[in-house]
């Protein structure tokens, strides 16, 4: 068994140790929002939040998430409200969609450390995140919003702190 | 857009020798009491070895075609991006080094880089430092020539503040090491970690000596 | 024609309360009052329930394009509705919506626009009328708004909820009036997507998420050897590892290539994939493993002296007998590119007897469950009726989806278990496999006047077939439209004009790609043109237009398109400014792209002028992200490594080695949308054709290097 906190949730998994953290997300305890894109962290569509850094749980195996603070995009926000979402809506930012889960956890840590990005900032912050669709003048454009926001609204809706072993 | 604008390979070299080891010199706290650049020549002998500067030559030659090899050049960039490759291609996410060499934002080492190898081919290699050389200390191989790179090594302010000892030492950290151990499919430094432990130390033992170009 | 033209009762799903269907008949006017669900002619786009609430039905699979939205606003708008007060319902294939349920060829708009609002708009008119003989009052003293009727003298007002009942009797106007387009509330507006907070909390449902209980997982072995198939294999050690149901033979079936494969079936993805690498298979690569792309490329080359199938004539090419020094001539060549959709190919099935149940991203739900010929019950072994289909967000179409060879090889998997499974191919899987969208090469000539004009033009294209790959009943001599897609109906008015094709056999898997063949003729015609204007020592946006003499549309969007891109505008030493356009049948955009030589001598490309022609624009910014995207994916394919084959397998297998466009990489875009009534045109792909010979043009203008060859690099040009 090994023991999960995801979006401040405890599960206990009975996994392989190895296995990918992305798998373990997706498909034992259910959370689809985190995408499977290259499986060798190329694209960043599995980007999640470890100990608040933008991991790529495809090649993250589970047990280095043992113990440790997983985010998911389910849980970033409680009302689909960082302000990282909310410039994503405002501005219409998604095509297909596929890659925004990855897109938006990794926009939120270079938020988180650098509230007054520089188009350059951006652009090394978010190489690692492909879009197929192409939107990527609306993600420069959205995370500058998303900064401006901050700014005025620092509070955001926060996971709720629940505790709740769920057995898989 | 900035295609491409960030760094060109140098090729100063013949593509063969062009091989890379990754991170030599990053990790090492700044322990040292030196005040000053380099201790080597201070002495004639040391742990009983003499000097010769022929012979240390001769082996920092060795040492330098293992820093040249990918698996060394490619984390001591002459830009600040990393590059990938037998081919030392700029880092395909355009990461950057940041201010203390572990990356930027959403784009640190660790986000990808495990402590352990991906299995698979092109996955990415693991080790648990994984970072470039700091801002401030950058340790470039890349474009370096013999006499450049040896004389920065035995440079202690361009060295990573480290001493004599300190860089004999240097050879058994794990980012050394990680050279020789980076996961399928990606071509070893030139000789073994042991036979390269041999020539670092003969080439710092023999006096540290640069070799004229 | 299609009329707007039938209703009908139905019992809500919970039995309470009487709901009123409003669509379109797509079999003309003979209408039978039958039951619903068992009708196949009437697409039913509206439901309006007694106690309130509406529904707009989208026929057409989001995959980003913008349909989710866009087809609910053009009935929206003349039903007099917000979208804000309807639920809006992907449909699923099923019967009663019609066989149009598919997505593709930029037609979603272009081919529905008038008659999804003639839906809103009749179905408005019955409310009114309606409303209308309750308060027996005059029809013209009533009106719509916001999902209510007016009546406008006292106030009174009803809602559509209210009046289902009455609305249901009376029979539906078979000429509505439209509405004015100045009134529009709706179209030609800003509006935002309503699937776009689904997919900024992971919420949004693709394919692959799908989870249905007891599910298993699968993935499966396919031949490395393009073209091969299996022979034998052993699973001993496979069936051994702990997780591990079963492994099983399937077989892809896409158009004429068919190969069987094994299948690793498990209880979770990442065992299955494991035990994949434990399989020992022997296939049959049926001489395939010689096959090597740049050996074929040669042929291709060789090929190009072949007279081929004529597809167009204008004048005589033949006899014309221009001298030498009057002819210019060139060859141009384009790679085979995948599609990478970002979200991998996958498919969901189960069997129950003689029921299966599928869920998956696709374009086209009306093909798998359709009874058309090629449609999927024919190599699944089921009837259309009893093939149930969940059709979810897609992660990116791109003309992979349109395909259905994964569905078929699901459902073959699911056949062999009780459970359900979800079949997910690896990127991997994804890359080395196709289809891909095939290599085109062209060979072109022009001619030249005593006075300098042009008067001789040919496009001969050698390459693959889209027909004779998915289409048994082709026949070979005839010219494959699809191939020559295009390049003999440009605007350009030249007296003598010959196109042809010489097909290539080949055993590669292909498909449409984003803009279909126009992705790669359009850059060897454009390209062209521009050496043309070159030798004629002309500006080649003159050049254009001095062969646009009658009122057209390209003539107008090139005068726009001067206009919008400060064309006139000399630039600095070092940088450079190319055009080019492209008229097919999905729309016509022209672009003009900027770049600068660096001091390294690679080439920056800095700016984007894109001037696309629509007739009517539903949403003008999903236009916007609709080019934006599709620049940067022609970007892609310009400057990035193809597809290449060698010993008969794919030599690219992720992004790694097949790298798709990052942020870093995009140039700045500029969009400037024409609407000016006209033909309504298409949006998603339009935006891509124009863009490499663009910027092989620009690059040209900057540096006198002709690049006559896809991919670039562009830091050796």
């Amino acid at each position: 068994m090994i023991s999960l906190n995801v979006n401040q949730k405890t599960y206990q998994v009975d996994v392989d140790p190895n296995m990918p953290l992305l798998w373990v997300i997706r498909d034992i305890i259910g959370l689809t929002g985190t995408k499977y894109g290259c499986g060798v962290a190329q694209c960043g569509a599995c980007t999640v939040h470890l100990n608040g850094e933008a991991v790529r749980s495809c090649v993250t195996k589970v047990s280095r998430a043992e113990g440790q603070k997983i985010v998911t995009i389910e849980g970033l926000s409680a009302n689909n409200d960082h302000p990282v979402q909310r410039a994503w809506q405002e501005i219409d930012v998604p095509q297909c969609g596929y890659c925004h889960s990855g897109q938006i956890m990794s926009a939120a840590v270079l938020l988180r450390e650098n509230p007054n990005p520089t188009d350059q900032d951006i652009d090394e912050a978010m190489s690692g995140n492909i879009c197929r669709c192409g939107t990527y003048l609306r993600i420069r454009k959205a995370i500058h919003i998303a900064a401006e926001m901050q700014k005025t609204k620092s509070n955001t809706g926060q996971t709720k702190n629940s505790v709740s072993p769920v057995k898989i | 857009m900035k295609l491409h604008s960030e760094i060109k390979s140098h090729n100063y070299l013949p593509g063969k020798t062009m091989i890379v080891l990754t991170l030599v010199f990053s990790m090492i706290a700044l322990t040292s009491s030196m005040k000053y650049k380099s201790d080597f020549h201070m002495s004639d002998t040391a742990d009983g070895v003499k000097k010769d500067s022929i012979e240390s030559v001769k082996a920092f030659m060795k040492v330098y075609e293992v820093l040249m090899s990918p698996r060394c050049m490619n984390c001591h960039p002459a830009g600040d991006a990393p590059l990938q490759g037998d081919d030392n291609h700029v880092h395909t996410m355009n990461v950057v080094r940041g201010p203390d060499g572990t990356g930027l934002y959403a784009a640190k080492c660790s986000n990808c880089h495990q402590p352990t190898n991906v299995p698979g081919l092109h996955t990415p290699p693991g080790n648990p430092k994984w970072q470039l050389p700091p801002a401030n200390m950058k340790m470039v191989f890349q474009g370096k020539s013999p006499r450049q790179l040896a004389l920065q090594i035995m440079n202690y302010n361009l060295n990573g503040h480290r001493n004599k000892a300190q860089l004999l030492e240097h050879s058994k950290d794990t980012l050394v090491k990680v050279a020789w151990n980076m996961g399928e499919g990606r071509t070893p430094p030139p000789m073994s970690y042991s036979a390269f432990v041999n020539v670092w130390n003969e080439w710092i033992n023999k006096g540290g000596y640069a070799p004229k170009q | 024609m299609i009329q707007v033209s039938r209703r009908r009762f139905i019992k809500n799903a919970g039995g309470a309360g009487i709901a009123l269907w409003l669509g379109i008949n797509v079999r003309g006017n003979t209408i039978i009052a039958t039951n619903i669900i068992e009708s196949g002619n009437f697409t039913p786009y509206i439901l309006v329930e007694s106690g309130g609430a509406i529904t707009i039905f989208n026929t057409k699979p989001e995959m980003g394009q913008g349909t989710f939205q866009s087809i609910p606003a053009i009935i929206a708008e003349e039903f007099e509705v917000s979208l804000d007060q309807v639920t809006i319902k992907n449909t699923n294939g099923e019967k009663p919506f019609g066989n149009r349920q598919r997505a593709g060829g930029s037609s979603s708009i272009r081919t529905n626009y008038t008659d999804l609002r003639k839906v809103g708009a009749s179905a408005k008119e019955v409310f009114i009328k309606a409303a209308s003989a309750r308060w027996q009052a005059d029809e013209s003293d009533c009106y719509a708004e916001n999902g209510k009727v007016f009546h406008k003298p006292t106030n009174r007002t009803f809602t559509y909820g209210e009046l289902v009942a009455d609305a249901s009797k009376l029979e539906l106007p078979k000429e509505p009036k439209l509405k004015d387009p100045k009134d529009f509330r709706i179209l030609g507006k800003m509006a935002k997507r309503p699937d776009v907070p689904l997919k900024t909390n992971g919420s949004a449902q693709f394919g692959i998420d799908v989870q249905v209980p007891g599910m298993l997982y699968a993935t499966v072995a396919r031949s490395p050897v393009i073209g091969g198939t299996l022979k034998s294999f052993d699973a001993s050690e496979t069936l051994k590892i702990p997780g591990v149901e079963k492994v099983v033979q399937v077989e892809r079936i896409m158009g004429r290539y068919h190969s069987v494969g094994v299948a690793v079936i498990a209880k979770s993805y990442w065992i299955a994939l494991k035990a994949r690498k434990t399989l020992k298979i022997e296939w049959d690569n049926k001489g395939y493993e010689n096959f090597n792309s740049v050996d074929y490329e040669k042929h291709l080359r060789e090929l190009s002296r072949e007279e081929g199938v004529l597809d167009k004539t204008i004048g005589s090419v033949d006899s014309l007998n221009l001298p030498p020094e009057k002819n210019v001539e060139a060859f141009y060549e384009t790679p085979m590119v995948a599609h990478h959709t970002l979200e991998p190919i996958n498919c969901v099935a189960q069997v129950r007897g003689d029921q299966v149940e599928i869920w998956t991203s696709t374009q086209v739900p009306s093909s798998i469950t359709g009874s058309g010929e090629n449609d999927v019950h024919k190599y699944i072994g089921f009837m259309p009726d009893n093939i149930k289909l969940h059709s979810t967000f897609v992660g990116g179409g791109l003309g992979r989806r349109l395909n259905v060879d994964y569905v078929i090889e699901a459902v073959g998997i699911a056949k062999n278990l009780s459970q359900p499974v979800k079949v997910l191919w690896s990127r991997e899987d994804t890359t080395e496999l196709g289809p891909y969208r095939p290599m085109t090469f062209s060979q072109l000539k022009g001619g030249f006047s005593e006075d300098g004009k042009l008067i001789s033009f040919q496009h001969k294209v050698i390459s693959p077939s889209f027909q004779e790959a998915m289409n048994p009943a082709y026949d070979i001599k005839k010219v494959d439209g699809t191939m020559v897609e295009g390049i003999g109906e440009q605007a350009y008015e030249i007296p003598n004009l010959k196109t042809s094709y010489v097909r290539a056999d080949f055993h590669v898997p292909v498909a449409a790609w984003r803009s279909v063949t126009s992705s790669t003729l359009a850059f060897c015609h454009e390209c062209f043109i521009d050496e043309l204007a070159y030798k004629a020592n002309k500006d080649p946006m003159n050049f254009r237009l001095e062969l646009l003499s009658k009122p057209s549309d390209l003539k107008r969007v090139l005068l726009k398109t001067r206009e919008f891109s400060h064309w006139d505008e000399p630039l600095p030493k070092n940088r450079g400014r190319g055009m080019a356009q492209w008229e097919f049948f999905a729309g016509l955009c022209a672009q003009v792209v900027e770049v600068t030589v660096q001091p390294d001598q690679s080439i920056k490309v800095d700016k984007v002028f894109a001037v696309i022609d629509l007739g009517e624009v539903v949403n003008p910014d999903n236009v916007k992200n609709q080019v934006e995207g599709a620049i940067v994916m022609a970007l892609g394919a310009a400057i990035k490594p193809g597809i290449t084959l060698k010993d008969g397998k794919c030599m690219q297998h992720n992004f790694y080695d097949n790298p798709l466009i990052r942020i870093q990489e995009v140039p700045e875009i500029e969009v400037l949308i024409l609407a000016e009534g006209g033909k309504v045109k298409g949006v998603g792909e339009p935006g891509l054709p124009a863009f490499a010979p663009a910027l092989a043009n620009a690059i040209y203008a900057a540096t006198g290097d002709r690049i006559r060859k896809m991919p670039f690099d562009l830091k050796k040009v």
